[in-house]
Formats: structure tokens, sequence, C-alpha cells
């Protein structure tokens, strides 16, 4: 797979120190799960989150702390089941959410040619997949926050470029753009958006948002 | 310089040793190691004592269960501690669900992996980081402090800094560069 459209890295380091929220952690550990180049990044990150755990401020443990555990020591853990890996062509990180294949996903029919399926929304972001047989688009569209859109299967193009599996386009607030599918396989995404808190007045506020999207 | 990379190098051979001998005493010092460490670090993301000493044990207890698992060749004892840590934190604190790679799926193509992974010596670059860390221009410390210590993402530290997003993303790039270099730098 030879990826050429990255998360920043701005995304890698949330994710990597635990300050992403779910709906973008899934979006990198997705994008992480077939590019072994974010994966280095992302495990030089968690060595930078180490590194400054050992210059954190320790807060004493009670007495009683270490019998605890030591109590604790000889249980059996839990055993989560393990699950048959089944040929599938859901990206790991998805299979929790939407299960084993695509096709038998609970799809939400949007317009001709275009399903969406949320996934999970956390605070202001949230996680859907969306699929667009060839030929078919999004409105033009512009967003609050960020916008992160990585391709699952086919590939689509807008004003900026065309995108491939694995790729990941970052779209800014207030860029307007206006994605379509492109012949071959369905075009599936997993789009995540961001919308931070706008505090009144800051910023100016934005209209023309259709299908919600 | 050499006493904390020594210190680092032992950290990690405590954790092996209670993967392969199940080295109580190996156990007890990591134990008074990490374990206010990490309820520091959970403390500072605000969490109240009681629950972060909870979760502080919970910790150690996965690094005695997972401890057969570690790898020296692959992180320090102090980042692999701190990933438990940060997903005992999502999971109980923040309650969601934590999307993580298996590292150990054999999909993953490896032709691009880093060629001299093998050789990193994850305890000597952990004190090189530090040094790193503690070297950064304040505005770039600034966030990356943000995003370990305050949960938030870049968005939320542009809203609150009052900075454009693209300073904030440019201010990580160069970070991330310093702190790459400091890692890449020899041994």
């Amino acid at each position: 797979m030879s990826i050429t459209h990255h998360p920043g890295e701005e995304l890698l380091l949330s994710y990597a120190l635990g300050a992403s929220s779910e709906p973008v952690a899934l979006l990198v550990a997705t994008h992480l799960s077939v590019c072994s180049a974010c994966r280095e990044s992302v495990k030089d990150m968690e060595a930078a989150g180490g590194a400054m755990l050992t210059t954190v401020e320790p807060a004493p443990m009670s007495d009683s702390a270490l019998r605890s555990v030591w109590s604790r020591l000889d249980e059996k853990p839990l055993q989560r089941p393990v699950v048959a890996g089944s040929p599938s062509d859901v990206p790991p990180p998805l299979r929790a959410y939407i299960g084993d294949e695509f096709a038998k996903a609970r799809w939400i029919p949007v317009a001709p040619g275009l399903a969406h399926l949320p996934l999970v929304t956390r605070g202001g972001a949230r996680a859907r997949l969306i699929r667009a047989r060839p030929g078919a688009g999004v409105a033009v569209h512009t967003h609050r926050g960020e916008e992160w859109t990585m391709v699952l299967t086919g590939s689509y193009h807008d004003e900026t470029g065309r995108y491939l599996p694995g790729d990941v386009q970052t779209t800014t607030p207030m860029v307007l753009h206006q994605p379509e599918a492109d012949e071959g396989p369905v075009c599936i995404n997993l789009a995540v958006t961001d919308a931070p808190l706008i505090f009144q007045g800051l910023l100016p506020k934005i209209v023309g948002k259709v299908f919600g999207f | 310089m050499e006493r904390p990379a020594v210190e680092a190098v032992h950290l990690n051979a405590l954790v092996v040793a209670v993967g392969r001998a199940r080295d109580r005493a190996a156990f007890k010092e990591l134990f008074d190691h990490f374990a206010p460490r990490v309820k520091g670090y959970l403390m500072r993301l605000g969490a109240g004592g009681a629950v972060a000493e909870d979760l502080a044990q919970e910790a150690m207890l996965t690094l005695w269960r997972k401890a057969e698992l570690f790898d020296p060749e692959k992180a320090s004892a102090s980042t692999w501690i701190f990933t438990i840590a940060r997903n005992i934190r999502i999971d109980a604190i923040r309650r969601e669900r934590r999307p993580e790679i298996d590292a150990n799926d054999p999909t993953f193509l490896p032709e691009a992996e880093r060629q001299a992974d093998e050789k990193m010596d994850w305890a000597k670059a952990e004190d090189r980081l530090k040094l790193a860390l503690a070297d950064l221009p304040r505005e770039q410390a600034q966030i990356i402090e943000l995003s370990f210590l305050a949960d938030k993402p870049h968005s939320a530290i542009a809203a609150e800094l009052g900075l454009p997003l693209g300073t904030v993303k440019s201010r990580i790039r160069l970070a991330m560069a310093r702190l790459r270099t400091a890692l890449g730098d020899g041994t």
C-alpha cells in the first residue's frame, strides 16, 4: 500500500499521549493498522510520554497500597475471549464497531449511491463510515472544526487531488470541498469531524452545511 | 547523564525479571518507583487521590500480569508503563474505548519498519529525550505538556491559548523534529 497522505503529527501526538477523543483515536488506529511509518512515529511519541512520566511529581502511595497489590498478585486475571481472526476486509480497530464485513454493516441510505453509518460520537467529535458508489459525491460542504477522511476501499477525488486506500485527507475549517467517488470498487471512507467549542464572537459562524456532512 | 541511563537500564531489567521469573523483589522495586509517578500523572490529569491510587494499583497489577510481553528492544520500562497508565485512564476515567492496533498482527507490512529498530537502545534514548524535552522552546514545550497532562487535543489547545490551529500544528511539528533528532542521535 503506497500511502501519500498521512494524518498530521498533531493527531498522532494526541493519540500517543492519550489526549484524543475516541472518534479521532479510531481514525488514527485505523490508519496505523496499514501504515508502518506512522506506527514508528507513534512509538517515538510514546517514548516521549514515557520520558515525561519520569519527570511527573510523584504522589506518595498509601502505606497499605503495596500490601494490597501484593495480595492480588496470584489472582487469575479475567481472560478476554480470543476472537478467532476470520477473513475480513475491515481493518481490526473498526471491527469492534461494525463487525467483520462492510457488506453486513447497517448502512443508512442518504442519497442515491450514498450511505453512511455513524460509529461513535464524543463531545464535539464524531466518526462515521461513508460509502459512495462510483460517481456519487457529497455536496459542497464545509466544517466548523477539522475533518479527516481515510479511504478504506476504492478511491475518491476532489479539488485537491485523488485519495487512495490508507490515505487520510485533512480538511481544515472553512475549506469548501466536493469529494466524488472514482470509477472502480465502491469507495468506503472513515470520516471523523472534530468541532471544538467555538466561543461566540471569536470566529464567524459558518453556514451552508449540507446533509450534516 | 550516565547515572540516569543506568537507572533506565536497571528498570528495564526489573521488568524483564518479573516477566521471566515472577521476581517479587523486582516487582517491589518497580512498584516503589512507578506507582507514585503513575498516581501523580493521574492526579495531574484531574483524578482524585483515591481514584488515582486505585488506578495506579491497577497499572502495577497489569505490569505484573503482562510483564512477559515487555520487550526492552521496543520500549523502555517507563514508556511501557506510561502506555498502560494511559489506557487505564481512558478506560476508567474517560470511559471510552481505546482503539488500538495489535503490534503482533502478522498482516502488518514489515518492510518500512525502522531498520535499526533491533539495535535501538530505548533506555539510553530516554535520557536523550528528557534532555531534548527540557530544551524545547517554551512555546513548543507548552503544547506538548498540554497534550500530556491536560487531556487536550490540538484543537482544544488552540482554542484555549487563542492560537490559530496552524500555529499549534507547526509547533508540534517543530517539537517532534527535535525529539526525533534526539532519538536518532547515536548511542
